[in-house]
């Protein structure tokens, strides 16, 4: 019973982590980016050839390094923003609306295709494996506590993550993006640099899901392209919605219903007919039908974004009291 | 020589069905300003309806009614049960289209349930094949083509010569405008999604004919080559996407028979990026480009 929610913890806290970042992008910037799921997923094959050693006969991958895991995960993140800064530099540049969600989705399949085609890469569809418990002999932990250190980590790294967001929310960086998700005009018109702005939550998203991946590699052991697909996004998108766009405690409650929540309630349906894959076509025929939902009845989610006030309603340097600028999230945001 | 001709009949295969499926894709963008995500879903379920018919004993004949038949239904009850609704209170293009990768999320995993996930073998007798000209062509990809042109033939007289095609095309050019004129545009466009449904449907036949097998995934496999011939032809544009199809479709193969195939989707992603960046309105439309699209 312990093992088992130790498992759904820890799987819980991860991809929070990964919401989070999405958030950033979607949720502030206001910008549907399909290519996430790939960010996380370099990060999780970044973390596994730093770590696992060099490739030995029938596979092959690149690097294959004995690194550190904490040096590996840090060095995935890194790998997965520059990823992002290209793709994004590219597809923020001009693009918004669908046009920018296509181009993303281009960019995802790509990376898909070429993890999946290119053996020398990450070893084709057999993936890259071998990763058992990083740290764990170092710290010299034994099998039954290593998931609770694991746990614990995953755990740590979420609370840091949640200080971060939080502090970046009401930061000025944070109000820029929402006022460009508002307004791009009105923003452009304050001075703000649109594309930069942008660019830098799309890649500060991205190192997000990036940190996810890492986690999640070694949380897998393994990592290959039958682990992930770009449709992966679309759960962690669920999350964000049923939660509440935009705001941060409304995310890691989304993850806590849409993630754990579904995954457990649907995890002890009887078997039909021995068809393994009837649990989890279920859970996304859940995801598909919640998603469709939400955006028609609630696009705000279960616990919206806080509406900003304006910190100074009676204006004393300026004249006129001001409106607050930046409100809850419409769901229309640079719509084509 | 001769090996680019080749190459280039069989480009005029995937050609035909490419078209078809972006023209259906097209039309269902016209009128409602929806890209449904779960176009591909309506080529898939053509795709299982044509396999259900012929596990019968059904003919081709049938069997491609049947898929059109599926698919229209699936496109109609799409338009009406979420597109229409959306549209109709005013939620924007972008939430519209992420609702539709929710529909395409339930179709396909439906079809896993029902059909399970692994491909399906979609067996008919090809034909030998025939020289014609200096292609080479069984009689399966004549029918292919030859079934596509009359369809697009169809369809430009029904676009250009009937009263609904003139509604159609108001509609798509200004819904608000086409309703003051007293044209009832919910059942137009929900009539041009039936419409594009039996297109789609078909191609998702003739996709499984020509592929050989299928699976709950295919659709949307192909829904991102389908995209890419929209957008390079011109979003909601008949003519433009029809060539765009052609383009795309033919450029495909000769990459796929002289670099790899494996990786034809990652070249036409890379065709899309291209002619989004830097002419997001379509090839063959004065290229004005704008930030915010």
């Amino acid at each position: 019973m312990i093992d088992y929610l130790v498992t759904v913890l820890t799987e819980g806290s991860i991809f929070a982590i990964m919401a989070l970042g999405l958030n950033i992008v979607w949720g502030w910037s206001g910008d549907f980016d399909i290519a996430f799921y790939g960010y996380v997923a370099l990060g999780a094959y970044m973390t596994l050839v730093l770590t696992v050693g060099p490739a030995t006969d029938p596979t092959t991958y690149i690097l294959g390094l004995t690194l550190p895991f904490p040096l590996a995960v840090a060095l995935a993140v890194v790998s997965a923003m520059v990823l992002a800064l290209i793709v994004g530099a590219i597809a923020l540049r001009h693009l918004r609306g669908i046009y920018f969600s296509i181009v993303t989705l281009g960019a995802v399949y790509v990376l898909y295709v070429v993890t999946g085609q290119f053996v020398p890469l990450f070893n084709g569809y057999n993936g890259v494996s071998g990763l058992f418990d990083p740290m764990g002999d170092v710290l010299g932990l034994d099998y039954s506590s290593y998931s609770f250190f694991y746990l614990g980590l995953c755990i740590a790294v979420l609370i840091i993550v949640l200080l971060l967001t939080t502090r970046l929310n009401g930061s000025r960086f944070g109000l820029a993006l929402r006022s460009l998700r508002e307004d791009e005009r009105a923003a452009a018109a304050f001075g703000r640099d649109i594309y930069v702005t942008k660019l830098k939550a799309y890649v500060l998203g991205a190192g997000l899901g990036g940190l996810g991946g890492a986690l999640y590699a070694g949380y897998l052991t393994a990592f290959n392209p039958s682990a992930w697909s770009p449709v992966e996004t679309i759960i962690l998108y669920a999350a964000i919605l049923v939660g509440g766009r935009g705001s941060t405690r409304g995310v890691v409650l989304g993850v806590a219903v849409m993630v754990m929540g579904l995954q457990e309630a649907t995890r002890y349906l009887p078997e039909i007919a021995n068809q393994p894959s009837f649990a989890p076509a279920l859970r996304l025929i859940i995801t598909g039908v919640v998603l469709v939902l939400f955006i028609r009845f609630r696009p705000q989610g279960i616990l919206p974004e806080r509406r900003f006030r304006d910190k100074d309603p009676a204006g004393k340097g300026d004249a006129a009291a001001v409106e607050p600028v930046v409100t809850g999230p419409k769901l229309d945001t640079g719509a084509a | 020589m001769h090996e680019a001709l080749l190459t280039l009949g069989f480009g005029l295969v995937a050609a035909a069905i490419l078209s078809l499926s972006a023209l259906a894709f097209t039309l269902e963008y016209s009128v409602t300003n929806v890209a449904n995500l779960s176009h591909g879903e309506i080529l898939t379920v053509g795709a299982y309806c044509a396999y259900l018919v012929q596990q019968h004993g059904g003919g081709v004949i049938l069997s491609g009614l049947a898929a059109a038949a599926g698919g229209g239904l699936l496109a109609l009850a799409v338009h009406n049960g979420v597109v229409d609704r959306f549209v109709r209170r005013g939620i924007g293009g972008l939430p519209t289209f992420i609702a539709t990768l929710g529909v395409s999320l339930v179709i396909q995993n439906v079809l896993v349930i029902i059909f399970g996930a692994s491909n399906l073998g979609y067996a008919v007798p090809q034909g030998a094949p025939r020289t014609v000209g200096p292609f080479l062509w069984t009689d399966t990809e004549i029918q292919i083509m030859v079934s596509t042109v009359v369809i697009t033939a169809l369809l430009y007289v029904i676009i250009v010569h009937t009263r609904f095609g003139k509604s159609l095309r108001a509609v798509s050019q200004n819904r608000s405008l086409a309703r003051v004129s007293g044209i009832n545009a919910n059942r137009v466009a929900a009539l041009t999604w039936l419409l594009a449904g039996l297109i789609g449907g078909y191609a998702g036949f003739i996709l499984a004919e020509s592929v050989g097998t299928f699976s709950p995934y295919s659709g949307f496999s192909f829904f991102l080559i389908t995209l890419t011939a929209a957008v390079a032809g011109g979003l909601g544009r008949a003519v433009g996407t029809l060539v765009g199809g052609v383009i795309v479709g033919i450029a495909l193969e000769f990459f796929g028979g002289y670099v790899s195939a494996s990786y034809n989707l990652a070249f036409a992603f890379a065709i899309l990026s291209l002619v989004i960046l830097v002419r997001p309105r379509g090839l063959f439309v004065g290229g004005r480009r704008s930030v915010f699209e």
